[in-house]
């Protein structure tokens, strides 16, 4: 009971700090609008957004993939780090003091540059990789607009007119540093690791693309902010985008009550868009299953010859598109900074305190992009690494059409009824047909829960581990646990009984 | 051509489909994470008798110790006698067994008439009792070879570490220390005018293996190391009778 009470104490922790960064944020965004000019908030964005808040859950994310891995693979993960006063001295701190024993390490090892290697691009690529992923965060807008003390605040870096574009641009332009990394560091290992990477952006920027039309399409717009849309209680006309619902079943229009319904989010329209943009995306940050540029195992990939710094901020630029590309799913596809229902109602009731209300939308979108960042993590602790031809098979031959099949569709389905009901339908089709599948279970000839054997050959869900003799393993898994011990051990012991009677 | 690799042994929808599976995985990644989060620890030292809803099975070393089974060859000891002295009587059947070699004693002889009176029993003493703990191969045959049961290995902790190599030269102070064993059969407790009467003499007790010494040790590394107490005085007349 007090390890639940200390999580949900640290997740409420987490949530006000994220409340208290939005809280400022805003606050001085719109000092700035006042005392410097028009537009100034849009540079302190630069700092909050960027600079703080994906800066700072990058950092924390490098400690959060090697205790959640931990966590997924029943270990107990960082903890011996600890800070050196007094009351904290004997405290793990959830591993939290390993960011800064690492940071320091990276700062304060030696910077090698190998002789042979082009000293030049050897330098600029890290700059190349960092540089674009962390441009990214420009277009997604992290909380609402809302007139603060009379002036105007955008929880947004910039807003041009050609939205999605920049982020494919940009997105694409990172493969640079990791190409030249690998070139430059006159490293076959490294060439190895940099040719791959190209090779995989060049099959999943089509997808990543084509993935992203279906919801231009279904919004009609290829901007962010309007993507997210605004709520008839703030704009006083009607609800637009992701805010408005589909189907609306309490409450009326702005104010007349609690409102409830199903949200026309992203993910309902576009499922499919959605898991191809997830998987697209994913590719792009060469974590597993996408991973082969680093390949651990067999190439150590593109940074084989990089170290302290360098090398951390190859490391940082993958977390800081973890956190960008949750983000971006978060504002297309799960509503940016819009609750599911009730956000017209919440805006009336918070008319007169817009600094509450944009707080509080603006913590909720970050709470949807730590939840993404923690699936990521999932993800990538749960699959391994795609042999190579596979993943060009999953770009070009599946991702591929199944996009162009999807674009195809929206557009009729958009077309055919604008209200993007029809739309919906079919995407919540989607969903349930993919739900059934993975709740169901194969029919097989064999018992599920034979006696030990036949499991890993049926291979559906069962336990990773795969515990020989464990019948209820997943019921009880310490004591499933206890059993394949015991069962294992018997074997070795009756041999071990066993042996010095037949020798001697 | 061995493998045909267009030949999809995958014959389900579920799995040709490809994504429930992933999702499925997800699940149990996700099963596994939640638990562990939200689950406390079990800190149970016998793994195998955990229980509770964490799935985590380490055992934090310095913090956590597994006890070690009884019989466990741990670090030497020199066994007291009641007065505290060894009760090595310098015969060199330690050292001539040990395949290591790693034993080194140097022999004194009682004078003949000491005011210890001891010499009229014993004629040597150890001046000298080395072990190379970095030789040795803890192969227990230096206690096995011991006829006056003075050199045991029951102390359920490791060699220490130690900044230099001399450090592992453990002479008669670091050796000579545990709880005093006495037997009725002991030279010095047979002589005329023992301070001991004969009938206070303990009993073997003390068996290697037995696992019945809460030892003393001066030192916190083996502790957490010691086997469960077997009730005083049941086991070794149970494990007689069978």
């Amino acid at each position: 009971m007090k390890r639940v009470l200390t999580i949900l104490f640290a997740i409420g922790f987490i949530v006000f700090l994220l409340a208290g960064g939005v809280l400022t944020a805003y606050a001085v965004g719109a000092l700035a609008e006042e005392k410097l000019f028009v537009g100034a908030s849009r540079l302190t964005n630069v700092i909050f957004l960027m600079l703080i808040f994906v800066m700072i859950i990058a950092t924390m994310l490098t400690l959060a993939e090697r205790k959640w891995s931990a966590l997924m693979q029943d270990r107990i993960g960082p903890n011996r780090a600890r800070i050196a006063l007094p009351g904290l001295k004997n405290l793990s701190l959830a591993g939290l003091p390993f960011v800064a024993a690492d940071s320091l390490k990276m700062l304060t090892k030696e910077d090698f540059v190998p002789q042979t290697a082009n000293r030049f691009l050897f330098n600029l690529s890290p700059l190349l990789a960092f540089a674009p992923v962390f441009a990214l965060f420009a277009i997604v807008p992290a909380g609402p607009s809302v007139t603060l003390w009379g002036q105007r605040v955008d929880m947004v870096v910039g807003t041009p007119d050609f939205g999605l574009l920049y982020l494919f641009a940009i997105a694409s332009l990172a493969v640079y540093g990791t190409a030249l990394a690998g070139w430059s560091s006159n490293n076959k290992f490294a060439l190895l690791g940099g040719v791959r990477a190209t090779s995989q952006m060049i099959s999943y920027e089509v997808a990543l693309g084509l993935s992203l039309v279906g919801v231009m399409l279904a919004f009609g717009s290829v901007q962010l902010p309007a993507i997210v849309g605004t709520l008839a209680a703030e704009t006083g006309g009607a609800a637009a985008g992701q805010a408005r619902y589909l189907w609306q079943w309490a409450g009326g229009a702005a104010g007349e009550g609690f409102d409830f319904g199903l949200p026309a989010w992203g993910i309902i329209l576009q499922p499919l868009g959605f898991i191809g943009f997830f998987a697209a995306a994913f590719a792009e940050t060469k974590r597993a299953p996408f991973d082969v540029p680093e390949g651990e195992s067999e190439i150590i990939g593109y940074f084989v010859e990089y170290s302290g710094m360098k090398f951390g901020l190859f490391m940082i630029s993958e977390f800081v598109e973890v956190v960008v590309l949750s983000g971006v799913t978060a504002a297309l596809f799960f509503g940016g900074y819009h609750l599911p229902f009730g956000g017209e109602w919440l805006a009336t009731q918070l008319k007169d305190s817009p600094l509450v209300y944009a707080t509080l939308l603006g913590t909720f979108f970050w709470v949807k992009v730590l939840l993404l960042c923690f699936l990521q993590l999932l993800i990538r602790w749960t699959f391994p690494r795609f042999r190579y031809d596979q993943i060009q098979t999953l770009g070009w031959k599946m991702l591929l059409p199944v996009g162009l099949a999807n674009v195809f569709i929206s557009g009729a389905l958009v077309l055919w009824d604008p209200s993007l009901r029809a739309l919906a339908l079919f995407g919540l089709l989607q969903i349930g047909v993919l739900m059934a599948l993975s709740l169901s279970r194969k029919e097989s000839a064999e018992p599920e829960h034979g006696p030990g054997h036949g499991h890993g050959a049926l291979g559906h869900g069962h336990e990773p581990h795969g515990l020989p003799g464990g019948a209820h393993g997943h019921a009880l898994p310490a004591h499933g646990h206890a059993a394949a011990s015991l069962g294992g051990n018997t074997p070795a012991g009756a041999h071990a009984g066993a042996h010095p009677a037949s020798t001697h | 051509m061995g493998y045909k690799a267009t030949q999809d042994p995958r014959t389900d929808v579920r799995e040709r489909a490809y994504l429930p599976e992933l999702l499925k995985g997800l699940g149990i990644t996700a099963r596994h994470f939640f638990r562990n989060l939200f689950g406390t620890r079990d800190t149970n030292t016998q793994v195998v008798d955990r229980k509770g809803t964490s799935l985590i099975t380490t055992v934090e070393y310095p913090d956590e110790k597994i006890p070690y089974p009884p019989g466990y060859r741990g670090l030497h000891r020199l066994v007291p006698r009641e007065d505290g002295k060894p009760r090595c009587v310098a015969c060199y059947m330690c050292a001539t067994i040990c395949p290591a070699q790693c034993i080194y004693i140097e022999a004194g002889e009682y004078e003949v008439e000491a005011k210890e009176g001891e010499s009229r029993v014993i004629e040597k003493f150890p001046t000298q009792f080395v072990i190379d703990e970095l030789r040795c191969i803890v192969c227990g045959l230096c206690v096995e070879a011991c006829p006056k049961d003075a050199i045991r290995m029951d102390t359920y902790e490791h060699t220490k570490p130690e900044y230099n190599r001399q450090g592992f030269v453990y002479d008669i102070p670091k050796l000579l220390k545990g709880p005093a064993v006495s037997h009725p059969s002991d030279p010095w407790n047979k002589r005329e005018g023992s301070e001991q009467p004969h009938h206070v003499h303990k009993e073997a007790h003390t068996r290697i293996g037995e696992g019945l010494v809460q030892l003393k040790t001066p030192h916190a590394v083996g502790k957490g190391h010691e086997p469960k107490q077997i009730g005083p005085g049941h086991a070794p007349s149970e494990r007689a009778v069978k």
